[in-house]
């Protein structure tokens, strides 16, 4: 797919639906594409005008007589989609659909949505919308939209699901002095989405930032695909919307939108180095960071201060947020301690005390930003009756100069006394912060984008081979044919045999003396677990039976499962017993998988035993991108890897035996779509090797 | 043999196996037909009897519905009736009209076989009156339900019927091996024909959308056209989405009863298999859901009871074939075909 510039920098374009009364939104939409100088040609559609704002008026798209790039269409919900079909016939190829009344409304919308969709792809035209606000360019420049103002030109490409979202900032940013290169409001997305325009800017000069606010992505793989390829080149930071329950419902019922689980979009996130904005603010600070500052070298922070508190707050924000206090070099400390005042403190954070003024700050912040072990620096000014806000900002302006490669925050901790400071600050290009913790997170977030980039470029998962698939397709279809979703504990065996993942062997016994016959074959101890697809918790239900030696045994042992389970739960009629060998104990694990709506697989690796739910300790990765080094990286994450690197003298269990069954896993459930969930608890990791001791699956 | 009487309990399949068998009686050039002596109307809303209708329709019978089923009764019967007499009289008369002008009549037995024994038309007495050989259908999902076919058999042999044979139905495939495996020979052991075991299957036995809908009368708020679709399990949603999706992707072709506020349950069911959502409460519920609905074609009914109320609304909702369930028809004739032995049948009628 080419590039979206025909949205943004179109020869010509028209807006269908124009309108003479001022207020109406076809009026202030053809108002703002004249007025923002746009100097290609600007076509007005409406069949009962002859004029609007001094350009004469078409009746309809054919009758226009040059081609047309782009259309603009406002008009009711209704009569969008012959418009859009004419459009089509007149060979124009992409539209902004500004229009409301479609997936929003509910049913009736739904099918407009629908046969809109249908209409452009007759005609190979892409649609932006519908139910948006519009595009805007300030590099064009060019505004397609119903917002009041034009964003100030800048480096930032907003993208944004919610149009009341992006005029509230577009007007904030008035005030603020942000930039931006492009306001896209996506509506509905109904055929272009998060991902093309992530994609589109990726490629775009004018943008160094992707800022994006979304309530869902719409095609969790691409925008997997996407996503991992475009962090590499630019910042992508996306406030995602819905996190808690209540946010989800308001999200479901905003733009129409499906929201899936929180902790895949975070998964995704991450896999994929986007940053995540937790709140708006912080979307605007990260913003504001990356589009002005230099990415920092490295982790290492320097803090220069006029007063100790605020110091120490900046030095806990620094650790909590995962970057390091820069140990300055014996120069660097003997410089500040034969300059700075004896009370000051030379070590980081640097306090140059509270009579400093500009003098002794430019001082202090040259010697640290010279010293190679500091990558970034923040100064913190307190309004104390000696400072000077507005010279101290005409320093920390001249230092940052001097070392462009790192990046400079100032925090003017203050009111009207450090306004003018401040103000110097943001005309130069140097974010400024009113309290310290935002300014160490800005910049965390730098840093956090640093190590993406660094991240290797990540190898697929291997090619295996000699997997079974033939086996795997045969045991779905025999438990669909027996109406059953849910495979048996055998079939679930089998499956994993199939796809080389150590399983302990297990079959399905109907009868006791079967059931004897089995152990024979697979040897003593053995364990026995009844069969259905009904019972989720066996053991609370007396439904196993374990380490059973003679088949004596395993004969009481099964009319005991059984009639356990026909007390606790009458109406169950259960397929039979699992009998399985019994495995030795190993260092207990569980590794599992669960579909998400949006991004498919997504894998869990943790901690396994009675422990699991009250310890929670699961690492989680989407099986699409999933490479060897995320594997190793999601084992690492857990406290599961500690013990399993052998805690308190116990010996270290075969880490890469699991690697090797997440592995497996990954591919079987990608393999498989109809696979909804996936479960081995325990897996029992041994010195060498690992046992698969019960294999769940569930299937659609 | 003049008549054969199918005895059994609710969700045996009587119904079914009637319609097979007199549909296989006539493809071999006898002339079958039906009668019911006591109809009922439990959890039916019109006031004839659904299984009446169907087979009227089916086999083609001239005779009016009041002939093919001369009586309906509840549960409370006794004192509505002032001459059992009379009613007994009643049974004879449409039973011998039909006897007269069919070569094999088959009789269909109401819920349980005991029903109306007090005015001695339960199946046993009624059987040895009209002279019918008894057949036994049996859904076995455990060893008391064996119990129940033999005790049914031995029960009618002991007072001068003639018992012809037990056919197990309905059976969930689990316990298919141990039917033919072990209750056959059991049952032959006790010295009582074994007539085969059917596969319970769910486009016979599984009741519609439409079936649950009848029983709520509630408001269907999408998928319309989609109330044929079948409900194989039944969901209360009591629970936070997490706990409850393991549920939800357990049960297939399933209805979901939940209040009509919990959209977020309501997506969360819709994508998995669902056959139908019943919303309580009277809340509508977020257009969304109702849009995904839509997509993809499950019906939404919303009624104005809470939940407790529907659950217990729609546990009497059976399955009952329409005449217009072609598939459910043919599917009966081939049950009887190929998992009965339909000749052993036929040879005690003709005998």
């Amino acid at each position: 797919m080419g590039r979206l510039t025909s949205f943004f920098s179109p020869q010509s374009v028209a807006v269908i639906g124009a309108s003479k009364a001022r207020g109406k939104i076809g009026n202030i939409i053809l108002r703002n594409v004249i007025e923002s100088g746009y100097e290609g040609k600007i076509y007005p559609v409406n069949p009962k005008e002859t004029e609007i704002e001094g350009y004469p008026v078409f009746r309809s798209i054919d009758e226009i007589p040059g081609a047309v790039e782009l259309a603009v269409v406002s008009v009711p919900a209704p009569l969008v989609i012959p418009v859009i079909e004419s459009c089509g016939q007149s060979g124009v190829k992409h539209a902004v659909v500004i229009s409301a009344g479609f997936k929003e409304i509910g049913t009736e919308g739904l099918a407009r949505e629908k046969e809109l969709l249908a209409v452009g792809r007759k005609y190979g035209m892409r649609i932006l919308g519908p139910n948006c606000v519009g595009v805007m360019d300030t590099h064009t420049p060019f505004n397609a939209s119903f917002a009041a103002g034009f964003p100030q030109r800048g480096e930032i490409a907003f993208i944004s699901q919610s149009g009341a979202m992006l005029v509230a900032i577009l007007d904030w940013s008035l005030g603020s002095g942000l930039g931006f290169s492009k306001f896209i409001s996506l509506g509905n997305k109904a055929d272009l989405d998060e991902a093309d325009f992530i994609l589109d800017a990726a490629d775009d000069p004018t943008t160094k930032v992707i800022l994006c606010y979304i309530e869902d992505v719409s095609n969790g793989e691409r925008f997997l695909e996407v996503a991992k390829r475009v962090s590499r080149i630019k910042p992508v930071i996306i406030l995602k919307s819905g996190a808690s329950q209540a946010g989800a419902q308001a999200a479901s019922s905003h733009t129409g939108a499906l929201a899936g689980s929180d902790l895949a979009y975070d998964t995704a996130f991450g896999q994929t180095g986007i940053i995540r904005a937790r709140n708006m603010s912080e979307l605007f600070d990260l913003a504001t960071a990356f589009a002005k500052q230099p990415i920092p070298k490295g982790d290492r922070l320097a803090i220069v201060t006029n007063s100790g508190g605020p110091g120490i707050v900046a030095t806990d924000t620094t650790e909590a947020q995962g970057l390091t206090m820069a140990r300055f070099n014996k120069d660097t400390l003997d410089a500040l301690a034969g300059n700075l005042p004896r009370e000051a403190n030379i070590y980081n954070p640097v306090d140059v005390l509270g009579d400093a003024r500009h003098e002794r700050f430019r001082f202090a912040m040259e010697t640290v930003m010279a010293d190679p072990n500091v990558d970034a620096m923040v100064v913190l000014v307190c309004p104390t009756a000696t400072s000077e806000p507005l010279e101290t900002a005409e320093a920390i302006v001249a230092v940052a100069k001097a070392h462009p490669e790192k990046p400079v925050f100032g925090v003017y901790m203050g009111g009207p006394t450090l306004e003018s400071g401040a103000q110097f600050l943001t005309q130069a290009e140097i974010p400024s912060f009113v309290f310290p913790e935002t300014a160490v997170s800005a910049l965390a977030g730098m840093a956090r984008y640093r190590r993406i980039k660094e991240r290797s470029v990540s190898e697929s998962l291997p090619e295996l081979e000699g997997l079974d698939k033939d086996t795997v397709r045969r045991v779905f279809d025999e438990a669909k044919a027996d109406g059953r979703v849910v495979l048996l504990g055998s079939e679930g065996a089998t499956v994993a045999e199939a796809y080389g993942i150590p399983a302990a062997p297990t079959r399905l016994a109907t009868r006791a003396e079967e059931a004897v016959a089995f152990a024979e074959e697979l040897g003593y101890p053995i364990v026995l677990k009844v069969a259905s697809p009904k019972i989720i918790h066996k053991t609370d239900i007396g439904g196993v039976r374990m380490g059973l030696e003679t088949p004596g045994e395993v004969m009481a042992g099964f009319w005991a499962v059984m009639s356990n389970v026909q007390r606790s739960l009458p109406n169950v009629i259960p397929h039979g017993i699992d009998v399985q060998k019994m495995s030795p104990k190993g260092q207990e694990i569980i590794i599992g998988m669960s579909r998400d709506v949006h991004f498919g697989p997504l894998i869990a690796f943790g901690l396994g035993g009675i422990y699991v739910n009250l310890l929670k300790d699961v690492s989680f990765r989407l099986a699409h991108v999933l490479t060897p080094a995320e594997i190793q990286e999601m084992i690492v994450e857990t406290k599961a890897y500690t013990l399993l690197r052998g805690y308190r003298g116990q010996k270290p269990s075969d880490i890469p035996a699991l690697v090797d069954i997440i592995t497996r896993v990954a591919r079987l459930v990608l393999d498989f779509p109809e696979i909804t969930e996936m479960d081995i608890n325990p897996v029992f990791a041994y010195p060498s090797g690992a046992s698969a001791l019960d294999v769940k699956i569930t299937i659609s | 043999m003049k008549s054969l009487y199918l005895i059994g309990a609710p969700g045996s399949g009587k119904t079914a196996v009637a319609l097979g068998l007199a549909l296989k009686l006539r493809k071999e050039g006898v002339n079958a037909g039906y009668f019911k002596p006591v109809g009922t109307t439990a959890g039916v809303l019109g006031k004839h009897d659904d299984d009446g209708v169907l087979m009227q329709k089916v086999l083609g019978m001239d005779e009016d519905l009041e002939t093919i089923v001369p009586f309906t009764v509840a549960n409370f019967y006794i004192s509505n009736f002032k001459h059992p007499d009379k009613c007994r009289e009643r049974v004879l008369q449409c039973y011998n009209r039909i006897a007269a002008k069919y070569e094999v009549v088959i009789i269909d037995g109401t819920s349980f076989p005991w029903v109306m024994a007090s005015f001695g038309l339960d199946a046993i007495t009624l059987a040895a009156e009209l002279g019918a050989g008894i057949l036994c259908t049996i859904q076995v999902e455990n060893d008391f339900d064996f119990d129940e076919a033999l005790f049914f058999n031995r029960h009618a042999e002991s007072r001068g019927v003639a018992v012809v044979g037990t056919i197990f139905n309905n059976i969930p495939r689990q316990m298919l091996a141990k039917t033919e495996g072990v209750y056959s020979q059991l049952l032959t052991g006790f010295g009582y024909e074994f007539l085969g075991a059917i596969p319970s299957r769910r486009e016979i036995y599984s009741p519609t959308v439409a079936e649950y809908q009848e029983a709520l009368n509630g408001e269907v708020l999408a998928g319309e056209e989609h109330l044929d679709l079948l409900v194989e399990d039944v969901l209360v949603g009591a629970m936070t989405i997490e706990s409850a999706l393991d549920t939800l992707r357990r049960a297939l072709n399933k209805a979901v009863i939940i209040g009509g506020d919990r959209s977020d349950y309501a997506l969360a069911a819709l994508e998995t298999s669902t056959s139908v959502l019943i919303l309580t409460g009277g809340l509508y519920p977020n257009i969304r859901v109702i849009a995904r609905a839509e997509e993809k074609g499950v019906p939404v009914i919303l009624v104005h009871y809470d939940t407790v109320t529907t659950v217990e609304r729609i546990s009497e909702v059976t399955r009952r074939i329409k005449p217009k369930d072609s598939k459910a028809i043919a599917m009966a004739l081939e049950n009887i075909e190929q998992y009965c032995r339909w000749e052993a049948i036929l040879e005690r009628l003709r005998a």
